[in-house]
Order: C-alpha cells, then sequence, then structure tokens
C-alpha cells in the first residue's frame, strides 16, 4: 500500500471539498433565508471563471482575476435578482426552480456565444506554481493555498454571519422570515443583498477553482450536482453542514479514485443514497425544516 | 384538435382527434418544412413527456432525473436487439420498458423521503448516477462514451405474418401506434379515481393525506408509471436512429423535457408533444437561419423563462384556458382547468 498516494488523495479531497464547501455554502446561505434553491448557482460559479479567466489574460495578476471574479458575478447578480427572480419569492419552489434552471440555460448560451464552447486553460499564478516539501510528502503549492483560501474566505463569511447586523438578519429571516418583516426590516434589501452574496461566493470559487479544472461553459452543471449532494449529506440551510458535507464529498471522491476511479463519483452518490435512508434531513438539518 | 384536451364530457373525441392528428402529421408537416423523421422525433420525445406530464403535471413532482429511465430503457432494448439475444422488437421494447420502470420504483423510494426542492435536488442527483454508470462502469455492455450502434429496422412477429418495418414513413406509424397506446393509457390514468388522487396530491398532499389516501404509494406508482413512458421512449429513439447515444441520459436531457413539457403545457398530456414539437422545429429552423444558428438554445431559454414567469400553463395550457372562458360548463367537476393554476399558494381553512 502506497501511504504517499493515500496522503496525496487526502490533502486532494480536502481542496475539493472546500471549494464544494464554498459553493454548498452559497446555495445553502439563498436558500436559509430566501427559501430558494437556485438551479443557476452552478451558473455564477462559471461566470466567475470566465470573468477572472478574461482579466488574468489581460492583467496577468490573479488578485485582479479574484476581485473580477466576484464583482461580475455580484452584477449579474444583482440584474437577475431585479429582473427575474424577485418576481419569484411569493411563487411555489417548483417555479423557482424552473426560473433558474431556465436562467441558467440562458447564461450558460450567452457565454458559450461570447467565448465559444472550447475548454481553455486557466494559467497557474505565478506564486502556485511548484511543489512543497510536506515532510512525508510533496505537494502541488496552489492545492494547499486553495484549502488555506477556502478556510479564510468560510470563517470571514462566519464572520460576516455570525457577528455582524446583515448576518443577524440573515440567521433571524433563517428562523422566521415572517416576524423579521414584521420587525419593519427592509426586506427587499436584505433579500438582493443575501442573493448577491450567495452569488459571489459561488463566483469566487469559480476563480479560485479555475487554475486546477481549466474553464468551459458547462463547468457550472457538474459543480450545482455536487453541491447538491453535500448540502443534502450536510443539511440543506446548515453552516457547518455545508462544510463538513463538502469534505466528506471531497474526500469519498479523492479516496475512491485510488482503488476504482470509474466508481469516484457514483460512490459520492451512494453515501448521498445512505445519509437519506438513514438521515433524510441531512448530518446537521433540523427535522422538518422543509 | 388538441383544444379539447382536458374537455369534460367527450371522452373518445380527443382520442379521435388525437389519432386524426396521428395519422395526418407526416402529410401535413411538410408544408412548414418538416419531414418523416423529425416528426417520429417528435412523437417520441412527446410520449417522454407523458411520464413527465403525469409526475409534474398532474402530481406536482418536478424531477430532473428522467433521462436515468429514458437511457435505462434505452440501453437495456438496444443491447438486446444489437446484440441479437432479441429479434422481436415489441419484446425488447417491453423488456426496456420494465427495467426503467423497475429503476423508476428504486429511486423514487429513494427520492419520495424528501418532497419540494429536496426532490428536484435528488432527483438530479440520482440521475447523474446513471450517467456515470453508463460512462464507465457499465461501458462493457453499454459502449460507455460510444454508446450502442447497430440496433436492427423492427420486426414484429404477428404469428400469421412478421412485420419489417423499412421506410422512414413505416417507422414513424409504428413510433405513432405506440404513442397513442400510451396517450390513450395515460388518459385513462387521469380520468380514473387514481387520476382524481393525484390531482388531490397536486393541490394539497396534506388534506389528500388527511382524507385516507396514502400519497407515499401514490407518489411512487405515479413516479414508477412516468420511468417506464421515459424507459419505452428511450427504446424507440435507439430502434429509430438505429443507435443507442450516451446523451440519452445526460442532465441537458431531463432538462429538455421538463423544458418542452412547461412551454408545452404541464397537465394536458398533449402538452409535451406540442412543446416537443415546438422545441424541435424551432431547433431545426432556427439553426438554417444564417446569423441565428448558434442562438437557438438561447432563444428557447428565453421563450421558456417568458411562459415560466407569465404563462404558467404553456401553450396548451393557454388555448384551453381561453377557450374554457367561452363555454358554459354543465358540471361543476369538470370546471379543474381553471382551478388548476391557483392550486399552490392556496391557504387552507
Amino acid at each position: 500500500m502506497n501511504w504517499h498516494l493515500i496522503a496525496a488523495q487526502l490533502l486532494n479531497g480536502l481542496a475539493l471539498g472546500s471549494i464544494l464547501a464554498l459553493v454548498a455554502l452559497g446555495l445553502t446561505i439563498t436558500f436559509g433565508l430566501l427559501g430558494l434553491v437556485n438551479f443557476a448557482h452552478g451558473v455564477f460559479f462559471m461566470v466567475g471563471a470566465y470573468a477572472g479567466f478574461v482579466t488574468f489574460q489581460y492583467t496577468h495578476s490573479f488578485g485582479l482575476a479574484v476581485l473580477m471574479g466576484a464583482l461580475v458575478v455580484l452584477v449579474v447578480g444583482i440584474v437577475v435578482e431585479r429582473v427575474v427572480i424577485r418576481l419569484f419569492y411569493r411563487r411555489p419552489p417548483e417555479d423557482q426552480i424552473l426560473v433558474t434552471f431556465g436562467l441558467a440555460i440562458v447564461i450558460v448560451e450567452i457565454v458559450r456565444a461570447i467565448f465559444g464552447g472550447k475548454t481553455q486553460l486557466f494559467p497557474m499564478p505565478s506564486w502556485g506554481m511548484g511543489a512543497t516539501n510536506l515532510g512525508f510528502l510533496v505537494y502541488p503549492n496552489y492545492r494547499l493555498q486553495v484549502i488555506v483560501i477556502a478556510a479564510i474566505t468560510l470563517a470571514a463569511i462566519y464572520l460576516v454571519l455570525y457577528k455582524t447586523r446583515l448576518g443577524l438578519i440573515v440567521r433571524a429571516g433563517i428562523d422566521d422570515s415572517l416576524i423579521v418583516n414584521i420587525l419593519g426590516i427592509d426586506v427587499t434589501k436584505t433579500l438582493l443583498a443575501v442573493f448577491v452574496l450567495g452569488a459571489m461566493v459561488a463566483g469566487f470559487s469559480g476563480v479560485i477553482d479555475a487554475p486546477i479544472v481549466a474553464v468551459d461553459p458547462d463547468m457550472g452543471a457538474s459543480v450545482l450536482i455536487e453541491s447538491f449532494v453535500v448540502v443534502v449529506i450536510g443539511g440543506l440551510g446548515s453552516f457547518s453542514g455545508s462544510i463538513l458535507g463538502g469534505i466528506i464529498a471531497g474526500e469519498i471522491i479523492s479516496i475512491t479514485t485510488i482503488w476504482a476511479p470509474d466508481y469516484a463519483q457514483v460512490m459520492l452518490y451512494l453515501a448521498m443514497a445512505l445519509v437519506l435512508i438513514l438521515r433524510p434531513q441531512g448530518l446537521f438539518g433540523t427535522e422538518g425544516r422543509l | 384538435m388538441m383544444l379539447r384536451a382536458i374537455g369534460d364530457r367527450s371522452t373518445w373525441r380527443v382520442e379521435l382527434a388525437v389519432a386524426v392528428f396521428l395519422i395526418a402529421f407526416p402529410w401535413v408537416f411538410p408544408i412548414i418544412g418538416g419531414y418523416a423523421n423529425l416528426a417520429t422525433r417528435i412523437l417520441i420525445l412527446g410520449l417522454f413527456g407523458i411520464g413527465m406530464d403525469l409526475i409534474f403535471g398532474y402530481t406536482g413532482m418536478l424531477s430532473f432525473g428522467q433521462a436515468a429511465f429514458y437511457g435505462t430503457g434505452g440501453f437495456v432494448t438496444a443491447y438486446l436487439l444489437s446484440t441479437g439475444m432479441l429479434h422481436n422488437t415489441l419484446g425488447a421494447l417491453a423488456a426496456g420498458t420494465i427495467a426503467a420502470a423497475c429503476c423508476g420504483m428504486i429511486i423514487g423510494y429513494l427520492c419520495l423521503r424528501q418532497s419540494g426542492v429536496y426532490f428536484a435536488m435528488l432527483t438530479l442527483a440520482f440521475g447523474e448516477v446513471f450517467y456515470f454508470l453508463e460512462n464507465s462502469p457499465l461501458a462493457k455492455w453499454t459502449g460507455g462514451e460510444n454508446g450502442l450502434p447497430g440496433l436492427p429496422k423492427p420486426v414484429i412477429p404477428l404469428g400469421f405474418t412478421t412485420l419489417h418495418v423499412q421506410s422512414n414513413l413505416a417507422l414513424y406509424y409504428f413510433v405513432a401506434i405506440l404513442f397513442f397506446v400510451g396517450y390513450w393509457v395515460a388518459r385513462r390514468i387521469v380520468r380514473s379515481p387514481m387520476g382524481a388522487v393525484l390531482r388531490a396530491i397536486l393541490e394539497n398532499p396534506a388534506r389528500a393525506a388527511a382524507v385516507g389516501h396514502n400519497v407515499p404509494k401514490y407518489k411512487l406508482a405515479v413516479f414508477t408509471i412516468a420511468a417506464a413512458y421515459a424507459g419505452i421512449a428511450g427504446g424507440l429513439l435507439g430502434i429509430f436512429q438505429g443507435y443507442m447515444p450516451p446523451d440519452a441520459f445526460s442532465i441537458d436531457q431531463s432538462g429538455e423535457i421538463i423544458i418542452m413539457t412547461i412551454i408545452g403545457g404541464a397537465g394536458t398530456l398533449i402538452g409535451p408533444l406540442v412543446g416537443a414539437g415546438l422545441w424541435s422545429y424551432l431547433r431545426e429552423a432556427l439553426q438554417n437561419l444564417h446569423g441565428v444558428g448558434a442562438f437557438w438554445k438561447l432563444i428557447l431559454g428565453l421563450l421558456f423563462i417568458v411562459l415560466v414567469t407569465l404563462f404558467r400553463r404553456g401553450i396548451t395550457g393557454g388555448i384551453t384556458d381561453s377557450i374554457g372562458l367561452f363555454r358554459v360548463r354543465r358540471r361543476t367537476a369538470a370546471a379543474h382547468v381553471e382551478e388548476a393554476p391557483a392550486v399552490s399558494g392556496e391557504v387552507q381553512p
């Protein structure tokens, strides 16, 4: 048994898992307050990656690429929310799913029309090249940095959600949005802010992940589905559930890849089926939330 | 012709109208640039969509994983026929349909542990499992990324003689007969007591359960039936193309059948056929237009958003609704057409 391989895959799983946790967290925030499952969430991930890709081509600055990725998604998020989504807050969940699904198709097709359908390599930032000797293993720098960046971002989102006024409103809204309305808080603005926050997290993750996976217009779809699996495992609407679910999902994929790469994805869904049978509300979900 | 699909009294008239339409379609369709093979493809998608309509339009379950059953039915049928294990096309179709229904029962059992948004997410995720399974672990049987080529033209032994379906038009009528049977069965289902329970679940699952209906059992039953429809449609796709494509399992396929059902009109049974016709026809027509070709999916996507936002019941639903305004109803029991759009936000006493 090759322990180095296992250690490397454990770290790969952590890197993949932290990206999934970020994306799933965006999904969970949007669902938690707005009660909206955003099927266009993967598309925000993809748009972020493309915005970062273009910025990086012109400026060769990864920092700017990340910033632009988040900003472009911010703008797209605002437009989408103001024009379409806001009409759907009071509609049944099926309608919300359908309209975000339609939005995803339209945005993917717009990106395809602009950039073509080809997969394009996102160059590694210069500081991310090379590898570090961890003592027991030589491991690529960038993946280690992804883990650190994701951890910092998760911490930052935690602080926003648990230490700021916006976070207070968001969490109160998750518990009982009616009371929040009654207390006279401008819900429209809060809804917009939350939707855009969730979208930006996805766009940000898209740029961070792009040097590992390369960009193409359909990259959002698989991320969306995997983040669904994450929230089903962790429990939809739960902060810690997203993080734990993300890491579990990342590790399942990476560890299965060692022995049976063909079954890596299948294994992930089997795990999800198991959670569903044993604990339908997810590891951190509360019974009756939905 | 399909305007009375949700009619009240005249059961057989609707079936007759559909039959007349099916017979005439390949002869009328060329006037607007269609052709027999496109008509066949539309019918296959329409049959697939009937299943989608039964679960979504009539029961309110939005499944994003129907491609799993489309692919399963398709690949089982294609495997049996292309390896020569079965020569009887109907036998192979039946086997594919049963296999799809069995998968539907298992996936349905798992996904129906949740409802609403969770159900949609779960069906999407389980749909992906089938895609991955086809792609590599089962590649020995399914051909992986290449799919299964070499399906023979339909051969149907009738006892006294054996039919060999050769021409495109004959193939169209072969599919049209199966579509008609599928449509007739679905219509019987929605007009049966079971159909009434399904609509009760659509309107208010809690109330349906409270009056003593076993809601999970009905949901599982209709989900299994929908999987069977997807399965037979998948089998027909392989037979029609002579080749079973792995794309049948893709999320795009699941998404497209939803879009077709919504555009055409959910809760009408004939709506998916209208949606499939519009989708397939526009796709061909737009692709041939210079400068617009690349944007066909964008245009249809925008149309879909507009329909979801404004005309929740799609084209067929819109037509039946406006006709309903002019018609005097004889019995209140027949008024479900008007009630249907308002169900979701209803407050219970």
